[in-house]
């Protein structure tokens, strides 16, 4: 040991790696002998990471999946030829290539699918009905809320293939693998159609037998024609208008029409949670830090002697602070990565629960939890901060 | 002056101070006063200590020791007077500048054994020097080899008696080697053998040339001292 007339060394800078290891000795030894109060604001804050995760990977994806819950309900863009007052636009139709034209005009990644229809009577041996011709897969994309019996015919070439409504199969005593004549009165020639799947909407549809466009088109004498066409957008109120105004602009030969009722409750419902992700989150913010800062005033209130002795035995305000703020930041960052993968989980359930679907894994959710966490732990820590400041060491110290 | 600019100058000012008799000045106290509202806790006390003294303050509870110690550590102000510590004026420093200035000069050993709860024997000693400037474990088991205390390194102070705990306390005051030494009543907990060797274990250190205060109000342990500063009311008497 030095002897007492040594003079006091120089000060080594703060951050030398003996320092950081004593300073980190002390940060984890103080904490593992907080033991079970660590607990609780660990608890606290785990809670309100999970949650907010949760909801914030929920609310990421919820735009979308609400949107397509929604879309579920149907196509929401009209596309039907200009009326002008001295056509009859029923026995008009359209180009199919005019009608090809205008769905180009939708981007791409805003177009969840779209088709062509074309409708005409048909006869079958056993009565008639309303023949409706349609892209397959246009029709399945822009029909997910469809219950179909059976299967979907789902190539746009098969000719061979039928849907049947509910109630016309009912009436007319059609079944699922039936193959039967379909005859216009075009003079065309007949042709044979096996029945893959039966369709009930409750609406129109479920009168009605759909074929693939190029047979209808051939059947009603009617090539390369159309009545009109829908597409599903993913578009809400303005942004449709804007869509639908485009493509008319560029092909004046059709009228486009947004389906409003949907693309509104769209937009509303989500502003709607929007303000109730907000608030909720909120009000976990708020529990969190008034839980975190009760517990931490009462670490600093039991540590008092030990602040009081630390000073004594040179520590500054400033190492104090420092120390208790390091603490209260490990808690948080701790808490928050397990809240985190709680909040995945979570948010799975919710998924589930609501959507039928998957959360998927946000990385923005990290930075974002965990800076919450992070914030409202050392707001929390503001109070119990200024208590351990306050400490005056000749007073905890006194031994008489 | 900021503290440490004041540390130089007494760094300075010890290499000039070498002459064998003038031993140099650890307290230099003059007519200080401690008052708490109306309590006149200490009235003027002057008195001068020297490198290698060895002080005993003494006097009846109330007396005014702990109020005068805590002046001495710098973990209080006087309310008037003046106070110099190793050459430096410390009665009007700022309490952060005390701290700076403490963790310098002094080594405090207290009534109760106070040592942080969760940290071992070695590590109460490396937190003082982790405050003071670099922690270094070699360094503070041998402080603690010093008191005897060498085998119980690594048990918290929950696992070791008071006689133990005080002798940790005083590993710990000597780490940093400072120029003063500060003892309140450090056996005032203790048993007649725990008492002897806290005692033998001071005796020892100013044996070494350390310079000691000692509060005590037990006249044996008072006798053992170079000098004796009596207080009553707060006075020196
Ligand atoms: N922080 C304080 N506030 C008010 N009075 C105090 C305070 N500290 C000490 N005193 C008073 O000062 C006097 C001397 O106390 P103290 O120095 O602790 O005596 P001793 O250590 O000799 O027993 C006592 O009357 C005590 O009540
Ligand atoms: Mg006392």
């Amino acid at each position: 040991m030095a002897a007492p007339e040594s003079v006091v060394s120089s000060r080594p800078s703060r951050f030398s790696a003996a320092r950081l290891r004593m300073a980190a000795r002390l940060i984890l030894r103080a904490l593992t002998a907080q033991g079970s109060r660590i607990g609780v604001a660990v608890g606290a804050i785990l809670v309100g990471a999970a949650v907010i995760s949760a909801l914030t990977s929920l609310y990421l994806d919820i735009s979308r999946k609400m949107s397509e819950e929604l879309r579920a309900y149907g196509p929401n863009m009209i596309l039907t030829p200009h009326a002008s007052e001295d056509e009859d636009v029923a026995v008009r139709g359209v180009d199919i290539a005019t009608v090809q034209a205008a769905l180009d005009v939708l981007p791409a990644d805003r177009r969840l699918g779209s088709t062509p229809f074309l409708y005409g009577m048909v006869r079958l041996p056993q009565g008639t009905a309303v023949l409706v011709g349609a892209n397959m897969q246009g029709l399945r994309a822009i029909s997910p809320y469809w219950q179909v019996e059976g299967g979907w015919v789902t190539a746009d070439f098969d000719e061979r293939n039928a849907m049947v409504g509910r109630r016309l199969a009912d009436s007319l005593g059609l079944e699922l693998g039936d193959t039967v004549p379909l005859r216009a009165d075009a003079g065309t020639a007949p042709a044979e159609v096996t029945i893959k799947g039966i369709v009930e909407t409750g609406e129109a549809e479920d009168d009605q037998i759909f074929v693939n466009l190029s047979l209808a088109q051939r059947l009603l004498n009617r090539p390369g024609q159309a009545d009109l066409a829908m597409a599903s957008l993913v578009a809400q109120g303005p942004e449709a208008d804007a869509l639908a105004a485009e493509v008319m602009k560029q092909v004046p030969a059709l009228d486009v029409r947004p389906i409003r009722k949907v693309s509104q409750n769209d937009g509303e419902v989500l502003d709607r949670i929007d303000g109730l992700m907000a608030l909720v989150a909120g009000i976990i913010l708020v529990i969190t830090t008034l839980c975190v800062n009760a517990t931490l005033t009462a670490m600093v209130a039991e540590r008092t002697p030990q602040i009081g002795l630390q000073k004594a035995i040179g520590a500054s305000n400033r190492s104090i602070v420092g120390q208790v703020l390091t603490e209260t930041a490990v808690i948080a960052l701790i808490a928050g990565t397990l809240g985190l993968a709680l909040g995945f989980v979570l948010a799975q359930g919710l998924g589930q629960a609501v959507f039928h679907a998957w959360v998927g894994f946000r990385p923005v959710v990290v930075p974002l939890t965990l800076g919450l966490c992070l914030g409202a732990a050392l707001l929390a820590a503001i109070l119990p901060v200024r208590g351990a400041v306050r400490v005056v060491p000749a007073q905890v110290l006194r031994g008489d | 002056m900021a503290p440490m600019d004041q540390l130089a100058v007494a760094r300075t000012r010890d290499a000039a101070d070498a002459t064998p008799d003038a031993r140099r000045e650890v307290i230099g106290a003059e007519g200080l006063g401690r008052r708490f509202g109306t309590v006149e806790a200490l009235v003027d006390v002057t008195f001068t200590v020297r490198q290698g003294d060895f002080l005993a303050i003494m006097g009846p509870s109330g007396s005014g020791k702990t109020t005068l110690l805590n002046i001495l550590s710098l973990l209080d102000a006087p309310t008037s007077g003046s106070c110099r510590l190793d050459g430096i004026e410390t009665a009007t420093l700022s309490e952060a500048d005390r701290v700076v200035i403490r963790r310098e000069k002094v080594g405090l050993v207290f009534q109760t054994f106070h040592l942080i709860p969760y940290l071992s024997a070695v590590e109460n000693v490396m937190l003082a020097q982790h405050y003071h400037s670099i922690a270094d474990r070699d360094e503070a088991f041998a402080a603690l080899e010093r008191v005897g205390m060498g085998h119980r390194a690594d048990h918290l102070p929950s696992q070791l008696s008071g006689g133990e705990q005080q002798r940790v306390c005083i590993a710990r005051a000597l780490i940093n080697a400072p120029a003063l030494i500060l003892a309140d009543e450090p056996t005032g907990n203790l048993d007649a053998d725990n008492e002897a060797r806290v005692m033998d274990l001071l005796d020892s250190l100013r044996h070494e040339g350390r310079t000691i205060v000692l509060v005590t109000h037990n006249p044996e342990l008072g006798a053992r001292a170079d000098s004796i500063l009596r207080l009553q009311h707060g006075r020196a008497v």
